[in-house]
């Protein structure tokens, strides 16, 4: 991973329990998808000579995703909250980097999926008056996560005004 | 501290209610008395006294039931008879408040009132107030939001409804400065100019409605007896023999003059008289020949500008502006009809209080990103050619179609993706981020520094090879979203540390 210019990357990287979690959770969905693509294949009448090499590739990429993503995820995947801004690095082929100031902080909110409570893992949303700026600190962990929003409640209140 | 009376909504609600209420009950109304009445006539007579009971029970209830009133600090409205219903808004927190006059509201002297309150999208709606007491309402209700919010009231402005009486008429190009002069707080922006009436025909946004219609002729044709296949083909062949050209041309100018008609019918009506005016604190924006229009902005809240120049527009030199405005439902607001590219440019100027952001030349993002939109236009060649590969393959297609077909699409996409290039751009320049986009069209958008409440950067896996990134300042305003593609990625990391400061500082490095 190449540093990238000009701007720092975030302080915190998130729970180590989000690597076996992304594992797992790509693993069942793209078991889903391959077991539904084989159930096609094997009552498909005749197939043609190039339907089975497509699912042979499909299973390739799908394993490579299974085994590669979660750790490559786990270097990018960062954040940070300061006093003044939250600021976040997420994704692994695509990366997106977010920052927003605390002043124009709207709502806070965290949720746990089934899988995520498993793991002891939370996602954090902050989200601005823009659509287009929500900042989604995914996979960390549960005891950080409700810090994070005491934390944010805390300096939210602080500022006034309808941050816009 | 007596609170003052409800008020009622104009009373010849009990006129135009019923009315509006048919509107709504007519089809619903027709389709079931024809599925069920029209074996059994007598049915109706019982029928019909029922719905028009009803119609005029729905459109005259809300008259009955609604009552609003203006306290100390607040607008409040009530509704129901039975559950009641109390909507108030502060009066500091008021945004805009608009009147409109569709047609049966302006034979009746009604006119319809929404009022808009800040970040949330409810409006209260006040329909309908007579033409007086909804232009009193809304001097009311601006006056008294400068006076809860401490600033000093500014001197009553000349209402230009009240004011112009019926002078305004085709000729009225010529700005009103005898009124600008009387009170200050009233200045003209722009008003209609009819030269500009050339840049209708090059609006397409009509064409669309019209395709729309044609759309639905269409499906209607489908059921006329006399238009099966055969006759349709029979009445083709008649038409060919006769002389191709001919036909071809009279379509040809027949659907060039149904356009110039559309198009130009829809300009005058929708800007007749139109006049952009700051009143007060407010911008707006009155015009209408059926319809009236009246938009107020509240220019605190106004964070950027957008100039389009589309397509066929930008070939006569034409564009359209509108505002990118927070706490309205749309967020952009059409403040111009089409018009010159100089008219915008000098609007926008005074709407953002600088002159720079529509003029500057914007800096243009490099080889890489030239190269990004090149490539980008040429996936559409890749796809087309192999689907004549395909057709060639499969069925009797010469060869050279090949051939033909990737050179010319091909060339078409180098224009594009050229086109695209020389019009990607960004700047920042007296307060505000500029970004410029488009490959047909050209846009260009101007952001203040102080509407930016947030910044993405995104960079695609072929965005990372070519150190390149998409920078988005995300805005309570407009489309919430200003982008910068195809960026160098340290360029976009130092145009956001120079449009906001005291955000990116600290994560710098």
């Amino acid at each position: 991973m190449s540093t990238p210019t000009g701007l720092r990357v975030p302080a915190h990287q998130v729970s180590p329990a989000a690597r076996p979690y992304w594992l797992l959770s790509a693993f069942i969905s793209d078991l889903v998808l391959l077991s539904l693509l084989t159930v096609g294949y094997v009552v498909w009448p005749q197939p043609p000579w190039w339907a089975g090499t497509l699912l042979l590739i499909l299973v390739l990429v799908l394993t490579v995703h299974v085994v590669a993503m979660p750790p490559i995820r786990f270097r990018v995947h960062r954040w940070e909250v300061t006093e003044t801004a939250v600021h976040t690095r997420v994704g692994w082929l695509s990366t997106d980097e977010r920052v927003a100031p605390i002043s124009r902080v709207q709502t806070v909110d965290s949720h746990q999926t089934a899988l995520m409570r498993l793991f002891g893992l939370a996602t954090v949303t902050v989200t601005t008056a823009s659509a287009a700026g929500p900042i989604v600190i995914s996979c960390l962990d549960a005891t950080v996560a409700r810090q994070v929003v005491a934390w944010l409640t805390e300096i939210t209140a602080r500022t006034d005004g309808d941050a816009t | 501290m007596n609170e003052p009376d409800w008020r009622q909504l104009d009373p010849r609600m009990l006129i135009l209610g019923p009315i509006a209420a048919l509107k709504q009950l007519a089809v619903p109304a027709v389709i079931a008395l024809i599925a069920s009445g029209l074996q059994n006539a007598a049915w109706m007579l019982f029928a019909l006294p029922v719905v028009v009971t009803m119609m005029f029970l729905l459109g005259a209830m809300p008259w009955f039931t609604t009552r609003y009133r203006i306290t100390e600090s607040n607008l409040q409205r009530r509704q129901g008879l039975l559950s009641r219903k109390v909507v108030t808004a502060p009066l500091d927190r008021i945004r805009t408040v608009d009147l409109s006059s569709p047609l049966l509201h302006r034979i009746l002297g009604l006119t319809k009132v929404e009022i808009g309150t800040g970040v949330d999208d409810t409006r209260i709606e006040l329909d309908p107030l007579g033409v007086d007491e909804a232009a009193e309402l809304r001097r009311v209700l601006l006056a008294r939001r400068a006076v809860a919010r401490g600033e000093s009231p500014v001197a009553e402005p000349v209402d230009p409804a009240t004011s112009e009486g019926g002078a305004g008429d085709l000729g009225d190009g010529a700005p009103e400065t005898s009124i600008a002069a009387a009170t200050p707080a009233h200045v003209e922006v722009a008003s209609i100019d009819w030269s500009w009436l050339r840049f209708a025909p090059f609006s397409l946004t009509r064409l669309v409605i019209v395709a729309g219609i044609f759309g639905l002729l269409s499906q209607f044709a489908d059921d006329l007896p006399f238009l099966d296949a055969d006759n349709i083909r029979r009445g083709w062949g008649w038409l060919l023999e006769q002389a191709l050209p001919l036909v071809l041309v009279t379509a040809f100018f027949g659907s060039l003059a149904l356009w110039l008609l559309i198009s130009i019918g829809g300009y005058v009506t929708q800007w007749w008289r139109f006049r952009l005016f700051r009143d007060d604190g407010n911008l707006r924006l009155t015009a209408g020949l059926i319809t009236t229009r009246s938009t107020s902005i509240e220019e605190a809240r106004i964070r950027g500008v957008q100039m389009s120049e589309w397509a066929l527009l930008r070939l006569v030199g034409g564009a359209q502006l509108s505002t990118l405005t927070t706490g309205l439902e749309s967020g952009t607001t059409s403040v111009l009809p089409p018009s010159p590219v100089g008219v915008n440019r000098r609007v926008a100027a005074t709407l953002i209080e600088a002159p720079e952001p529509m003029t500057v030349r914007l800096t243009r993002h490099g080889p890489r990103a030239r190269r990004r939109c090149h490539i980008r236009n040429q996936w559409s060649t890749v796809f087309i050619t192999l689907g004549v590969v395909a057709a060639w393959q499969w069925w009797e297609a010469e060869a050279w179609m090949i051939g033909a077909t990737a050179l010319l699409v091909g060339t078409w996409g180098a224009v594009l993706g050229e086109a695209e290039y020389r019009h990607l751009g960004h700047a920042l320049v007296n307060g505000h981020l500029v970004s410029g986009w488009g490959a047909l069209s050209r846009h260009r958008v101007a952001l203040q520094t102080d509407g930016i409440i947030g910044w993405v950067i995104t960079q695609n896996i072929f965005q990372r090879r070519l150190g390149l990134a998409s920078l988005i300042a995300t805005t309570a305003a407009g489309s919430e979203r200003v982008l910068v593609r195809d960026v160098d990625r340290g360029v976009a990391v130092t145009l956001a540390a120079a449009a906001t400061p005291d955000l990116i500082a600290e994560f710098r490095v």
